[in-house]
């Protein structure tokens, strides 16, 4: 990820490619491009870049690096009270920002497309979507308000949104997170535009939507031969669908790369560089002991406001946590991992079945029992913030589960803390601070220490890392993983972060919709993966591989539409209105969890019985 | 579905209503006041003091003048029955009275709002399209200016300058030639009752009667309105779908529109609550003009302690108020459909 520059460029494999590209004209060539919010320094400071005809470029940069800002400025706009201050900008050689008003606005849109990272806030609240994509076609077309609707139409079944002509009738507010940046696509596309500007067009949706909707941008642009500035914030995607990789730091560009040369460098990867055996501590082996923790069969459903129907959370759940063992809980979301997790500390009580403790069962526990086994069951939440006490200092915040569960005296607790400190990588002086003082990362390390002040034997490590940049996420991994070596806790790690779970897991519990479809070790979920679900998530999973993308090879193991409601589930397999393999006996058939041959649990007929064969995903590989 | 929503709404707002009165009854019996030798004068005999005082039904305990005023005594004529009492001034039946002055005041708002938002809205859509240009700045300027004065101040200096000085206005006497026979009333808004009957001329005098009273309110009432178009439309405009919708390359027009239309929300709410406000409000104004509408007459009520007057303006304004912003309710989820859901 950080090549330097010229070392890049005389890459070999990647010479032809860049030589080909060198060759087409420029669509997109900004110089010295400067916007600033008022206050200096300036969001955008000397960006420069070319886009060439036919060119896949992804811009890469963290957060807050200007990407947004850029994006809008390369069509000459700024929010207000923003202004491009510098620069130049040249769409085809002819400068958009001291063109006329009227050109340049034939350029946006018609020429240009945009997709922005907040559809449903890019999206007039109050006009139906199928009157927008209507505008923005008459805005640069010329046709009939009737022609405008059919086009609508046309767009909206064009990026796989099921019943186009209902979903034309719809308020951005009605749709889901996907299915709005659907409709921004479908806008930006609709008059084929030669460059499409896509920023951040996938983030804050699930890893299986979001594979969906590359790949459809991504053969929607071939077909049209247009360029694509794909910006975003995730190495995974750059890997499998540019051509080209740029580096955004601070305002402006700072590497240029041919993809090749950028999946060549070293960096991570599922189940990479076996650096899992040397930290991942094996769990005691002694099958004869009893589980830390088991799950038999919980339910939970919560009423749904005004209407007699309910929300399906959790069907069925099953499983056990072995002592110093990490099981990993994946799944997209809504699809019911937080559920589960508070229903094993009893923060949410189970609608049916039971959690037992070191084989007792929680739910004939009354008050003092439960208390007395809270200190030993912990859990640390997604957001740093909203679990600590503004107003405590972090010594305030680690004392007080120690005032509960134990009798230290005040100096006792003060030692407490600094060990629990020391524990978790902080040095004692952040005793004095607020949560204000510190930054999510060493915020997150505070949560731990706090869940770890009753010496627990097991944590619900909620997406613990989803909030942190990638550097923080990576030194909590590793944390984590020392914790549970040093002092023999098991976890369950709730994540959609499939890279993450793979560095941390003994076993991994894939959910789907409220239930458990496949359960196994993480060799075998990430080597293997069997469920019809799994296989999907798992060929979604962008990571990033040395030799080929995504987009070069024949990927089978897709999912179609969007997830169903948990209100109304589906009566047979719940992955039956997604699944590719699905027959007629799916849909009609409830299925159940069931051990098969090598061990793992899974949830689905036709696998057990063989009929469809092993998963063609090579998306595992040693680095 | 909307049926049923306005159904429940209006029943709400009886209930809301039938509190208010039975609240303000009690209220202004509660009162350190005596109405009654406010009416017979401090130097009244005993008797006629008396007298007076049972003729108005004061004598009587509190619960039994209540339920004389509800009708709930048996005897009917009550509240419920529509009937707002006599005047203890004048002994006319309050609900004349008010159908006589309450359609001078709506009839003058009304008109004064129409100018204003004629005028706010294309004004205040142009300072927000440059903030802090020199049109903006002027506007600003306007503002401060116009609210910083008075109404009746205004009032007066536009008749000063355009009665004394220019001679162009007519004499603050009123909304009709005084000399003039007034007709039957139909509506009882003078305006739609000339042009009911097709008298064109008395339509036009009555409109050159209204201009400065209108063109006072209007002074007073455009500066908080285009400020709050103005505020609402650089919000609307600094919004992510404008700025999206510019991306996209519309027109800059279909671009205000679309700012417009969530602008319009929050401005709307502003313009029902100052008519609520100034049908009572607008007292000043009705009396520098003498122009007879029901804020002098709520005035002139509460000075000679005339519970029943008191009483059913009190009830008239409220329910038009009520009236007002349940219409706005209706017109927030036509051009909000988030709000139709909720
Ligand atoms: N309207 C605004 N006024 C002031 N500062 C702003 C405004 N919009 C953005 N910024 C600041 O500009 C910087 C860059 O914002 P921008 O949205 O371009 O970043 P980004 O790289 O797209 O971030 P992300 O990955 O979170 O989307 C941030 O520090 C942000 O706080
Ligand atoms: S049961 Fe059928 S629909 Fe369900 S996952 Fe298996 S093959 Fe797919
Ligand atoms: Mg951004």
């Amino acid at each position: 990820m950080t090549m330097p520059l010229d070392a890049t460029r005389q890459a070999p494999a990647s010479a032809g490619q860049s030589r080909e590209a060198d060759l087409a004209p420029a669509i997109l060539e900004a110089s010295g491009l400067t916007v600033g919010y008022g206050a200096p320094p300036p969001i955008v400071a000397g960006f420069d870049l070319t886009i060439r005809r036919g060119e896949f470029v992804g811009l890469l940069g963290e957060s807050g690096c200007g990407k947004s800002t850029a994006a809008y400025a390369l069509l000459g706009l700024a929010r207000p009270p923003g202004r491009i201050s510098a620069g130049r900008v040249a769409f085809k050689g002819q400068d958009l920002l001291t063109m006329p008003a009227a050109r340049q606005r034939e350029i946006r849109g018609k020429h240009i497309g945009l997709i922005v990272q907040n559809p449903r806030g890019a999206l007039n609240p109050m006009l139906r979507v199928g009157r927008q994509i209507g505008n923005v076609w008459r805005a640069h077309n010329a046709g009939s308000a009737t022609r405008a609707e059919e086009h609508a139409v046309e767009m909206l079944k064009l990026v796989g949104i099921n019943d186009p002509k209902r979903r034309t009738e719809a308020f951005a507010h009605e749709l889901s997170g996907g299915m709005a940046q659907r409709v921004l696509i479908a806008i930006a596309l609709s008059s084929t535009p030669e460059l499409l500007i896509a920023d951040e067009p996938t983030s804050g949706l699930d890893v299986t939507i979001q594979a969906q909707l590359l790949d459809q941008m991504w053969q929607s642009t071939r077909r049209t031969h247009s360029s694509v500035l794909l910006i975003t914030q995730e190495t995974g995607i750059v890997a499998n669908y540019c051509d080209r990789v740029l580096v955004m730091r601070e305002g402006r560009i700072v590497e240029d790369m041919t993809a090749a040369a950028y999946r060549r460098a070293p960096r991570r990867s599922l189940l990479g560089a076996g650096n899992k055996a040397k930290t991942l501590a094996t769990p005691g082996e002694d099958d004869q002991a009893a589980p830390v923790l088991a799950v038999d069969h919980v339910s939970r459903f919560f009423p749904v406001p005004g209407s007699t129907k309910r929300v399906q959370a959790v069907s069925d759940v099953s499983f056990d946590i072995a002592a110093g063992e990490t099981l990993g809980l994946v799944g997209e979301s809504g699809s019911g991992k937080t559920t589960v997790g508070r229903c094993l500390l009893r923060l949410i009580e189970p609608s049916e079945g039971r959690v037992l403790y070191r084989g007792e069962p929680l739910n004939t526990l009354g008050k003092t029992g439960m208390r007395r086994i809270r200190s030993k069951l912990q859990i640390v939440l997604q957001d740093p913030y909203d679990s600590l006490d503004p107003r405590w200092s972090i010594l305030q915040t680690l004392s007080e589960p120690l005032k509960l569960h134990t009798d230290l005296s005040g100096a006792g607790r003060a030692k407490r803390v600094e060990e629990l400190l020391a524990q978790v990588d902080l040095p004692k002086t952040v005793a004095a601070l607020r949560p204000r003082d510190l930054g999510s990362g060493a915020l997150q390390r505070i949560n731990i220490a706090r869940a770890l002040a009753c010496a627990p034997d097991f944590i619900v490590l909620d997406e613990p890392t989803s909030v942190l940049a990638p550097a923080a996420r990576t030194s909590l991994v590793e944390l984590l993983l020392r914790l549970q070596a040093e002092l023999g806790v098991s976890f369950l790690f709730i994540s959609h972060d499939l890279t993450t779970v793979s560095q941390i897991c003994h076993r991994i519990a894939v959910m789907y919709l409220s239930q458990v479809v496949e359960v196994g070790t993480t060799e075998q979920v990430f080597r293997d993966p069997q469920h019809p679900y799994t296989r999907a998530l798992l060929a979604s999973h962008l990571d990033p591989h040395p030799e080929e993308r995504r987009v070069d090879r024949a990927v089978q193991e897709r999912l179609a539409g969007e997830i169903p409601s948990p209100i109304d589930l589906p009566k047979g397999c719940y992955l039956q209105s997604r699944c590719p393999h699905a027959v007629e006996r799916c849909a009609t058939e409830p299925q159940k969890l069931v051990r098969a041959a090598d061990g793992r649990m899974l949830r689905c007929w036709r696998v057990l019985a063989d009929e469809l064969g092993g998963s063609d995903i090579p998306l595992v590989h040693d680095a | 579905m909307l049926l049923r929503y306005i159904g429940r709404r209006v029943a709400v707002s009886i209930v809301q209503l039938l509190g208010l009165v039975v609240v303000v009854f009690f209220l202004i019996r509660l009162m350190p006041a005596d109405p009654v030798a406010r009416l017979v004068g401090l130097n009244a005999s005993k008797e006629a003091y008396a007298q007076a005082s049972h003729s108005l039904g004061l004598d009587q305990p509190l619960l039994t003048q209540f339920l004389q005023y509800f009708g709930l005594d048996g005897r009917g004529g009550g509240l419920l029955e529509g009937h707002l009492g006599v005047s203890w001034v004048t002994n006319g039946s309050v609900l004349t009275e008010i159908g006589q002055t309450l359609p001078v005041t709506i009839q003058l708002l009304t008109l004064s709002f129409i100018i204003t938002l004629l005028i706010a809205v294309p004004v205040g859509i142009a300072g927000a399209s440059r903030p802090g240009g020199a049109f903006d700045r002027g506007v600003f300027v306007y503002g401060l200016f116009g609210g910083s004065q008075p109404e009746f101040w205004w009032g007066l200096m536009f008749i000063f300058v355009f009665f004394f000085k220019l001679g162009i206005a007519p004499a603050p006497l009123g909304l009709v030639n005084p000399m003039d026979m007034p007709s039957e009333p139909i509506t009882g808004f003078i305006l739609l009752d000339s042009l009911l009957r097709g008298e064109f001329d008395v339509f036009l005098d009555v409109l050159w009667h209204l201009a400065l009273p209108t063109l006072t309110l209007v002074f007073i009432l455009s500066g908080p309105i285009i400020k709050m178009v103005r505020q609402n439309m650089v919000r609307a405009l600094g919004s992510d779908f404008v700025l999206y919708a510019r991306a996209a390359g519309l027109r800059e027009s279909t671009v205000t529109r679309y700012a417009f239309r969530i602008a319009l929300a929050p401005a709307l709410t502003l313009v029902g609550i100052l008519y609520g406000v100034m049908l009572g409000g607008a007292v000043l104004v009705e009396t520098v003009f003498s122009l007879g509408g029901i804020g002098q007459y709520a005035v002139r009520a509460v000075l000679a302690f005339d519970y029943p007057a008191i009483q059913g303006v009190v009830l008239v304004i409220t329910s038009i108020s009520l009236g007002i912003y349940l219409v706005l309710d209706l017109v927030y989820a036509v051009i909000d459909p988030r709000v139709a859901r909720s």
